[in-house]
């Protein structure tokens, strides 16, 4: 192909990125939400959305009402993680403090408590959890089994006077995100999230929007080719994309502290390859559908929730059922979402990735030839 | 490529085309040409074809059977040198609305290849031919429908086609916006375009240099407006002012074969008989015998008149199959 017949392919696409470009600058109110929307989810999920417990309010039953008693309860507020809400009397009330929400979780100290410890006998303390959260259930009761056994630890380790140390002792580091923070959990998650909702939806809209109103069949009228429609289309989209996705980053690492221990160059391509599965996705949805309703739903069926749900945004895979294990392997925002957390966090290379770079990548060429033989065919 | 314009003098050339959907034909064995030059109209009710037709010869549809010459080039197997060649404004807005007049032209430009100078003296030359140069920064929603079809058909016009495909252009538009629309098509065809107009408005088809009719697929009439008229509708029309209409029209109707037919016209009729049966005096003293006030006047035929007869006898023979 020489210059000559390159050049007005080129002069084409260009020309429709930039009727593509004039139509988000007629709608200034939508781009700005593009880009506000991304923050405040960001900031939400940073600073709102936490699985750590903090100040989680509980409800004691004291039955044994003597200091080593008073002395557990002091113990177990101490570092602020738990609140004592609710002082009753009778362990069946708790329920009631259940029933209002007022109280997460319980504690019953029976009788005999002091007295069994000092005779050095066995004794139960119950633990009662609101299971209707799950999440919260779960951690509540990992926390405060976690604190009746290195009570229980303390207080025989006392008792029986050992000046020797315990003979075995966990050692934990917890590596790439000493505290555990939420946002840097999120914050690559929330990337792979905003990209696939901009690229899938945005994309998805406008060309279904070109055959709704039928100005695809006018282009088509034109020397124009589908090449051309679909990369002058994307353009705008993949800069939009790409400037969100670093607004992202940008302000969890400003904001959030997320680190960037890999290579940045590494990441731009596995974001750049990742837009382009995305775009394929939307093209594809747009011109099975041709209808911009159709094409939203079906953007959000196959896209926000798959990268909300079956990504490890939220959920770790390796919990899921084995169906859904298998059902995220078609989805990339599972790939992506490894991708980033392991360039951001861990400074992982391209030889400890490059399966997940396969898994983008064979997701990108499926959907675009699927599009492109949907719109060959669509014509003819 | 064996394309030379020259060989053919048609800007159209159909023979056998047809387009099939399932086991319904849109299209079934049309045969006409168009001459380099011509204004040519193409009739049907909803539903005849006339979208599938030019859809077509367009380049957007490939057609079942047959062959279709545009501009002495194939265009099942070469559309993308066919779509450099003409100008096609579909029935559908193909406008963005949101965008101003200028940023529409400037993309449709943009689309044939344009760029530069050549692009930014192409949109002003566009913007003056459809008197559009008041109108370059509105919003094109905000324009009258008519105004509307004026940047669409100047859309198709950036790249100085040669054939002009327009697939009802002026549905839904005023009479007088029409005419200054059908006025700026005749412009390029007086400089040597051609155009191609689909229609159901008759009124437009009168200035067709001539004028194909579709029916249920089937190209069934194809001639100049006269014509078709002579063709179809032969005889005498009058025009009858009466107050006694019914009886006169039945009166008349007894005279079949020799009188086609009389219809409601106003408060009285329009009859049309076989040529030279009456003249001005012998009608009107016809009419006195049974109205003393009737008068008469000579009317004549036009393409509603053939639409309706040429339907209706396109009806009658699918019925006998």
């Amino acid at each position: 192909m020489n210059l000559e017949n390159f050049s007005p392919s080129v002069r084409r696409t260009l020309a429709i990125s930039e009727k593509e470009t004039f139509h988000i600058l007629r709608d200034l109110r939508a781009l700005a939400v593009s880009f506000v929307l991304p923050i405040v989810l960001l900031v939400l999920f940073g600073y709102g959305v936490s699985f750590d417990l903090d100040k989680a309010p509980l409800a004691i039953v004291d039955l044994d009402n003597t200091p080593a008693s008073h002395n557990l309860v002091r113990n177990l507020t101490a570092n602020q993680e738990f609140l004592v809400e609710d002082w009753l009397k009778d362990p069946n009330d708790v329920v009631t403090s259940f029933r209002r929400s007022r109280t997460l979780g319980a504690l019953v100290i029976p009788r005999h408590f002091s007295a069994n410890i000092e005779k050095g006998k066995s004794t139960d303390i119950q633990l009662l959890v609101d299971g209707s959260s799950g999440t919260v259930a779960g951690s509540l009761l990992g926390s405060l089994a976690a604190f009746v056994q290195s009570e229980s630890e303390n207080i025989a380790y006392k008792k029986t006077l050992q000046k020797s140390r315990p003979l075995l002792k966990t050692e934990v580091t917890l590596q790439y995100n000493p505290a555990l923070q939420s946002a840097i959990f999120f914050v690559p998650g929330l990337v792979a999230f905003v990209l696939a909702i901009v690229a899938v939806l945005l994309t998805s809209l406008t060309v279904a929007k070109e055959w709704e109103r039928g100005n695809m069949e006018q282009l088509f009228a034109t020397p124009v080719t589908r090449l051309e429609v679909v990369l002058g289309k994307l353009l705008p989209y993949l800069a939009i994309g790409c400037l969100q996705a670093l607004l992202v980053l940008a302000v969890g690492m400003g904001v959030f502290d997320v680190p960037m221990v890999g290579n940045p160059l590494l990441l731009a391509f596995a974001t750049l390859l990742f837009m382009i599965g995305m775009l394929g996705h939307g093209l594809f949805l747009s011109v099975v559908t041709r209808n911009q309703m159709l094409a939203t739903l079906g953007a959000a069926f196959t896209t926000i929730l798959p990268t909300i749900l079956l990504s490890g945004f939220l959920y770790p895979i390796s919990n899921m059922p084995r169906i859904l294990q298998v059902l995220s392997l078609i989805f990339p925002a599972r790939y992506f979402m490894t991708i980033l957390r392991a360039i951001l966090l861990k400074g992982s290379t391209f030889q400890d990735l490059w399966p997940h770079f396969i898994g983008l990548a064979a997701f990108s060429i499926i959907v675009i030839a699927g599009a492109r033989a949907r719109f060959v065919r669509r014509i003819a | 490529m064996s394309e030379n314009p020259m060989q053919n003098e048609n800007a159209i050339h159909v023979s056998n085309l047809e387009r099939k959907f399932g086991d319904f034909f849109a299209v079934r064995d049309v045969n006409f040409e168009v001459r380099r030059g011509e204004f040519f109209g193409y009739l049907g009710a909803n539903g005849a074809g006339k979208s599938t037709t030019i859809r077509m010869l367009c380049g957007l549809l490939a057609p079942t059977n047959g062959t279709a010459l545009v501009a002495g080039i194939d265009v099942a197997k070469n559309p993308n040198a066919v779509k450099r060649r003409i100008g096609y404004m579909s029935q559908k807005f193909s406008l963005y609305p949101d965008l101003p007049v200028e940023e529409n032209l400037r993309f449709f430009a943009g689309a044939y290849g344009l760029s530069g100078k050549t692009l930014l003296h192409k949109i002003d030359s566009i913007l003056d031919e459809t008197g559009l140069t008041n109108h370059r920064k509105t919003i094109t929603s905000e324009l009258a429908g008519g105004w509307q079809q004026r940047v669409a058909l100047g859309n198709s016009l950036l790249h100085n086609p040669e054939i002009l495909f327009l697939d009802e252009p002026t549905a839904g538009v005023d009479p007088a916006s029409r005419r200054e629309f059908i006025d700026i098509v005749k412009h390029r065809v007086q400089q040597g375009a051609t155009a191609f107009l689909t229609t159901h408005y008759l009124d437009e088809a009168e200035f067709c240099e001539r004028v194909g009719l579709m029916a249920s697929g089937r190209l069934v009439t194809l001639g100049s407006p006269q014509e078709l008229k002579s063709r179809h509708v032969p005889g005498d029309f009058w025009i009858l002012q009466t107050n006694r209409a019914q009886q006169i029209k039945k009166q008349l109707l007894n005279m079949r074969p020799s009188v086609f037919s009389a219809h409601p016209y106003g408060k009285g009729l329009r009859v049309r008989t076989v040529s030279g049966l009456f003249d001005h005096n012998s009608l009107t003293h016809f009419l006195h015998s049974f109205d003393a006030n009737a008068i008469c006047a000579k009317g004549s035929a036009s393409l509603d008149d053939v639409f309706h007869t040429v339907v209706k006898e396109d009806d009658n023979t699918a019925g006998e199959k």
